[in-house]
C-alpha cells in the first residue's frame, strides 16, 4: 500500500514540476505585456514611468528563472496571483467556483460508471444480441459528437422543444438563495450530456472486457459448479474484467474534465470552466495556469485513488505489493 | 445395471473464419453407476472438448450433434427439471419448487432472482429446436444434455448431477478469491453447510489451511487439488475429471485416482480423461481410446491393457516407460483436415489400402490385433 | 481518447455507406468553391433565420447567410486544419517514438516518463493554455493539436521498433553486414510507415474535434471565417430562439465526416492487424 502510494508521489511531483515548468515557458514566450494587462483600458492614459513602475513591482525584466521560482514560491505559500481578466485574487476565483466543476464531474462519472457497467456487462452477456448490437452502434455514433454539439442537441430538445428542462445557469433567475432541488433540476441536462459523451469509451471496454472473460476457464469452472448466473456474472467474471477497469478510469479522467469545460460552457454553468475559457480569451496567465495546474494535481490524485483501489480489489498486487 | 450417462453420435466442430475443426465425431459411450470410464489420448484430440459439450460450455462457434441422455442416478420422484418445464418462464411469482431453493436462498431481493433468471435464460450456446421451457427431457426424468438448453443446465445439471474437474486449475481458480471463500460459496449455492470447507479440502488431499490462500500464491499441484476439491463439494453422481493429476507428484497422483475410484465403489460414476495412461490402467473400470476425434477402441480395461486391439492402443502402451519405451513416430493429423478414411492409416504399421475407407465396430480398425466381439 | 482509438476493436458502420459520405464531403469541399464561391463576409437581412427549406437544405443563420452552404466552407478548413495537424502530430510522435525505439536504454524511460506525464494533462485545458499563450489564429490551433495529440504515435512507432528489434530478419540483416542506416530505411521503415499513416489516418477525426472545440469557445480561428465551431458557437443565440438548425446542421456534418473517416480508418486497422479471436479451447 506504502509502495504505491510512493510510487505515485514520486511520479506526481516530477509531472505537476514540469508542467509547471512547461507552462511558465510557454507563459513568457507568449506576446502578451502582463504589465499593459494589468491596467487594462488605463494603460492608453498611463505614463511611460508608471508602465514602468508596474513593470518592476511585478519583476517583469527579472531573469526568467528568477520569474519562475518566485512564481513558483508564491505557489507553494498559497498565493495563486492576480487574475488580470476578473480582476481579483486566482485563489477567490477558483474557490468560490471549483465546487461546482466537482459536483457536474463527480456526479457524471457516477452516472458513466454505474450506467456503463450495467449496459456493458448485459450486453457482453447477450453477446450479439440486440442490446449488444443497440449499445455499440450507439456508442460508435456517440463518441463522433463533439460534446458541446450534443449539449445544443439536448437543450434544442429538451429544453426550449419540450420545454422539460432549464436551458442553463445553476439556479432558476427568480431565486434567491441555492436551493436543492432547483439546483438537480438545473444540472439533470448538462449531466446527462457530459455523461453520454464521456460513456461509450467506459461502455465499449466494459463490454469488451466482460465479453472475454466470459470465455475464461474460471468463469466456465464457476459455470460448470452450478453456480447460480448472477453469481458467475457479477461475482466471477466482472470482478475479474474490473481489475484494469479501475486503473483506466482514472487516465481516463482528463478527457471528462475538457468535457466538462465544454459542456459548463455550453449551460452557463458557474464552474471553472467557463472561466478558463474567459481567461484564455483573456490570455490571463496566472488564472489559466492555476486551474490547469490545479486540475492536474486532482487528476494525479484521482489515479492515486484508483491504484489503491485496484490494490485493495486484486489480492496478488495487495499482497505481493 | 442400468445406464447413468449415454452418448451417441456425438459430434462437435467449431466454424473458424476459413476452417472447420472437427473436434469430436460420431462418438458413442455410456457409462454406468459405479463405472469408472477412462477417456485416453494425446493431447489435442478432443477429450477436454467433449467434457465441455456435455456441460454446455463450449464456445457460440460451437456445432454440437446427436444425442447424451442424462439418466437420473436413482429413478425414484420426477427431478426437478420436469417439475420446472410445466413453470411459465421467468415466473417469480409463482412459489419455487423445493429443488429450487438451494439457489434462492442468497439474497434473492425480487430484482436481482429475476435478473438472474433472465440471465440464465440467455444462453450462449442454445442448441436449435430448443422450445421455451424443458425441451429435451425425456421420460424417466432423463435429460439430454445436448438439447436442454441452458436454463435445465444451469439449474439442475452443472454442479448437482454433473460435476468437473476442469484442466488447467491454475486458469480455472477465480484469482480474487481465496479457496475457502470459493469452496464455500460453492458448498451454499448447493444447499450444503459451507462449514464443510476443510472437511472437503482433506478429502481432495489439500491441508485446510491453504484454503486462505489466493490461487496465485498456490502451487500447482495445490490448485489441481483446490480445484478437485470444488469438483467433489457437490456430490455429483458423475464426475469428469479432465487431467486431474496433471502437476501433481506421484504419491498425490495416487492419492487423487484412489479418491475416484473410491467414488465409484461407493456407486457415483466418473468419467476420468487424461493423457496418462498408467493413471488409467491403475484405476479405470473401461477404457475408450480417443485419436483424431474419434474413439477408435472402447473396451474394459483389464483386457485393453493386456491384448490391446487397435494399433494406435498398442502404440500408445509401447509408448510407456514400463513397457518398451518406443514413442510413436509422427504426428496426428490436423483437426481441420481429417482424412476421409481411418485418421491413424498414416502412421500405422499394419496400414494397407482397406484402410482409405473409415472402419466401424468397438475397434475401429480394418486390421485388428485381436479379434472384439461387437 | 486518441490512445484507445488506436488500440480497441470496435464495430464500425458499413464500409461502402463510410466510403460515400467521405467521397461526397471531399467531393462537396473541392467543388463547392469553384462552383458557388462563398463571400465570407455577405449578409442578407432579408432571408434571416429561415427554416431548412428546399432553397436553404440547412435553412439560414441570424444574419441571413445559408447554413449549408457555410457548413460546407467550415468542413473545409477543418479538415484542412485536421489533416495538416493530424500529420503535425504523427512527424512529433515519429520522431520521439522512433528515438525512443531505437535508441532505448535511458533515452527510452525518460522519453516514456514525458508521455506518461502529458497524458495526464487534460487536454482541452492543454490546448487552452497554449492557443490562449499564442493568441487565437491558425497556427495556434494546429501547434495545439500537434502538442496534444502525438503520445499515440509515439506509443504505436516505440512498440513497433521494440517489437522489430527482437525479430530474426533484423538479426539476419545485421550479421549480413547492414550498415544502421540501410536497416533503418530497408528493413524497419517499410514496416513502421504503414502504422504511422494509419495513426494519422485516425488522428483525423480527433484533430477536427479539437479544432472545432476551440473554435466554438472563441479559442479557434477568427470568428468572421466560416468554420464549423464558429458556426456552431454563431447558431447558439438562434438556438436558444428556436432555430436549431444553425448549430445543429454544421455539428451533424462533423459528426458524419468524422464517423465516415473513422469508420474507413477501422476497417484498415483490421487489415494492417487482423486479430482473429477463435473461440476455442481444445
Amino acid at each position: 500500500m506504502i509502495k504505491v502510494i510512493g510510487r505515485r508521489l514520486a511520479f506526481a511531483l516530477p509531472v505537476l514540476l514540469a508542467t509547471s515548468i512547461g507552462m511558465f515557458l510557454l507563459g513568457a514566450a507568449s506576446p502578451m505585456d502582463p504589465a499593459k494587462q494589468y491596467a487594462g483600458a488605463a494603460v492608453f492614459t498611463m505614463s511611460e514611468e508608471n508602465l514602468a513602475q508596474i513593470r518592476a513591482n511585478w519583476g517583469v525584466d527579472d531573469p526568467l528563472y528568477v520569474q519562475y521560482l518566485r512564481w513558483l514560491g508564491n505557489l507553494l505559500h498559497g498565493d495563486l496571483g492576480w487574475s488580470t481578466s476578473r480582476h481579483e485574487m486566482v485563489g477567490d476565483v477558483i474557490a468560490a467556483r471549483a465546487g461546482w466543476t466537482l459536483l457536474l464531474i463527480g456526479i457524471t462519472l457516477g452516472v458513466v460508471l454505474i450506467g456503463s457497467l450495467v449496459l456493458g456487462t448485459l450486453a457482453a452477456y447477450r453477446r450479439g444480441g440486440l442490446l449488444d448490437r443497440g449499445v455499440r452502434v450507439a456508442a460508435y455514433a456517440v463518441q463522433s459528437m463533439p460534446s458541446f454539439w450534443l449539449a445544443l442537441a439536448a437543450i434544442a430538445v429538451f429544453a426550449i422543444g419540450l420545454g422539460w428542462f432549464p436551458a442553463g445557469g445553476l439556479t432558476d433567475v427568480r431565486s434567491t438563495g441555492v436551493d436543492v432541488a432547483d439546483v438537480a433540476h438545473h444540472l439533470v441536462l448538462p449531466v446527462a450530456v457530459l455523461a453520454i459523451s464521456q460513456a461509450p469509451w467506459f461502455l465499449l471496454f466494459v463490454r469488451d472486457s466482460v465479453a472475454e472473460s466470459l470465455r475464461e476457464d474460471h468463469v466456465l469452472a464457476a459455470r460448470a459448479r452450478g453456480l447460480a448466473g448472477r453469481t458467475v456474472l457479477f461475482g466471477h467474471a466482472l470482478r475479474t474484467a474490473l481489475l484494469p477497469f479501475l486503473t483506466l478510469v482514472g487516465t481516463h479522467l482528463p478527457e471528462l474534465v475538457g468535457g466538462s469545460v465544454l459542456v459548463e460552457t455550453v449551460f452557463s454553468l458557474p464552474g471553472l470552466g467557463a472561466v478558463s475559457v474567459h481567461a484564455a480569451l483573456g490570455s490571463d496567465f496566472p488564472l489559466l495556469a492555476a486551474i490547469t495546474l490545479i486540475t492536474t494535481a486532482v487528476v494525479l490524485a484521482a489515479n492515486l485513488l484508483t491504484d489503491l483501489a485496484y490494490t485493495a480489489a486484486d489480492p496478488r498486487v495487495r499482497i505481493d505489493g | 445395471m442400468k445406464n447413468l450417462l449415454v452418448i451417441e453420435g456425438l459430434g462437435v466442430r467449431f466454424r473458424l473464419r476459413d476452417a472447420t475443426v472437427h473436434a469430436v465425431s460420431d462418438l458413442d459411450l455410456t457409462v454406468r453407476p459405479g463405472e469408472l470410464l477412462a477417456v485416453v489420448g494425446e493431447s489435442g484430440c478432443g477429450k477436454s472438448v467433449l467434457a465441455h459439450a456435455l456441460l454446455g460450455l463450449l464456445p457460440a462457434n460451437a456445432l454440437v450433434t446427436g444425442r447424451a441422455l442424462l439418466h437420473p442416478a436413482r429413478p425414484a420422484a420426477p427431478g426437478p427439471s420436469t417439475q420446472r418445464r410445466t413453470l411459465p418462464r421467468w415466473s417469480s411469482v409463482l412459489p419455487r419448487p423445493a429443488g429450487d431453493r438451494a439457489e434462492s436462498r442468497r439474497g434473492s431481493s425480487g430484482w436481482s432472482s429475476r435478473l438472474s433468471r433472465r440471465l440464465r435464460d440467455s444462453a450462449e450456446h442454445q442448441p436449435e429446436g430448443t422450445g421455451a421451457g424443458g425441451g429435451g427431457v425425456g421420460s424417466g426424468g432423463a435429460v439430454d444434455l445436448l438439447a436442454c438448453g441452458e436454463k435445465v443446465l444451469a439449474r439442475s445439471v452443472r454442479g448437482r448431477r454433473i460435476g468437473l474437474i476442469p484442466q488447467s486449475p491454475a486458469t480455472a481458480l477465480t484469482v480474487v478469491r481465496t479457496g475457502r471463500r470459493l469452496l464455500a460459496e460453492t458448498l451454499t449455492a448447493h444447499g450444503r453447510d459451507p462449514g464443510l470447507a476443510a472437511q472437503v479440502a482433506i478429502e481432495a488431499g489439500l491441508d485446510p489451511a491453504d484454503l486462505e490462500r489466493y490461487p496465485f500464491e498456490l502451487s500447482g499441484g495445490m490448485a489441481q487439488r483446490l480445484a478437485t476439491a470444488l469438483a467433489l463439494a457437490t456430490d455429483p453422481p458423475l464426475l469428469i475429471a479432465d487431467e486431474p493429476t496433471s502437476g501433481l507428484d506421484r504419491p498425490l497422483v495416487d492419492h487423487t485416482l484412489d479418491l475416484l475410484r473410491r467414488r465409484c465403489d461407493a456407486g457415483a460414476a466418473v468419467l476420468l480423461i487424461t493423457h496418462d495412461l498408467a493413471a488409467a490402467e491403475r484405476v479405470a473400470d473401461t477404457v475408450a481410446v480417443m485419436y483424431a476425434s474419434r474413439i477408435v477402441e472402447h473396451r474394459p480395461a483389464a483386457d485393453l491393457f493386456r491384448s490391446p486391439a487397435h494399433p494406435y492402443t498398442q502404440a500408445l502402451l509401447n509408448a510407456l516407460p514400463d513397457r518398451d519405451f518406443t514413442p510413436l513416430p509422427g504426428h496426428p493429423p490436423m483437426l481441420t483436415a481429417l482424412p476421409p478414411g481411418c485418421a491413424f492409416a498414416a502412421r500405422c504399421p499394419r496400414v494397407s489400402e482397406t484402410c482409405a475407407t473409415r472402419p466401424s465396430g468397438p475397434v475401429a480398425c480394418h486390421h485388428p490385433l485381436v479379434e472384439v466381439p461387437a | 481518447m486518441a490512445d484507445l482509438a488506436l488500440s480497441r476493436p470496435r464495430i464500425r458502420p458499413g464500409t461502402p455507406v463510410a466510403a460515400l459520405v467521405l467521397g461526397a464531403a471531399v467531393g462537396a469541399v473541392l467543388l463547392v468553391p469553384l462552383l458557388l464561391p462563398l463571400d465570407q463576409s455577405a449578409v442578407a437581412l432579408d432571408r434571416t433565420t429561415l427554416p431548412p427549406s428546399p432553397a436553404h437544405p440547412g435553412g439560414t443563420d441570424d444574419l441571413g447567410r445559408d447554413v449549408l452552404h457555410r457548413s460546407i466552407y467550415g468542413l473545409r478548413v477543418s479538415l484542412l486544419v485536421g489533416v495538416v495537424a493530424a500529420v503535425a502530430a504523427a512527424l512529433v510522435g515519429g520522431l520521439i517514438g522512433g528515438l525512443a525505439g531505437l535508441l532505448g536504454g535511458w533515452v527510452d524511460r525518460i522519453l516514456m516518463r514525458v508521455i506518461d506525464t502529458i497524458s495526464a494533462l487534460p487536454h482541452l485545458l492543454l490546448g487552452i493554455f497554449i492557443v490562449a499563450m499564442l493568441r487565437p489564429g491558425l497556427g495556434a490551433v494546429i501547434l495545439s493539436i500537434g502538442l496534444t495529440h502525438w503520445l499515440s504515435t509515439a506509443r504505436i512507432v516505440r512498440s513497433e521498433l521494440l517489437s522489430l528489434r527482437t525479430r530474426p530478419f533484423i538479426d539476419a540483416a545485421i550479421a549480413g553486414g547492414a550498415g544502421r542506416t540501410r536497416i533503418l530505411t530497408r528493413h524497419l521503415l517499410p514496416h513502421v510507415l504503414p502504422k504511422i499513416a494509419l495513426a494519422v489516418t485516425l488522428m483525423i477525426p480527433h484533430a477536427v474535434w479539437h479544432e472545432t472545440s476551440l473554435s466554438f469557445l472563441g479559442l479557434g480561428l477568427p470568428p468572421h471565417l466560416a468554420s464549423l465551431g464558429n458556426m456552431i458557437n454563431d447558431g447558439q443565440r438562434s438556438l436558444l430562439a428556436g432555430a436549431w438548425w444553425s448549430s445543429i446542421v454544421p455539428g451533424a456534418v462533423i459528426v458524419a465526416v468524422t464517423l465516415a473517416i473513422a469508420a474507413l480508418a477501422g476497417r484498415w486497422r483490421d487489415h494492417l492487424d487482423p486479430r482473429v479471436r477463435a473461440e476455442l479451447n481444445l
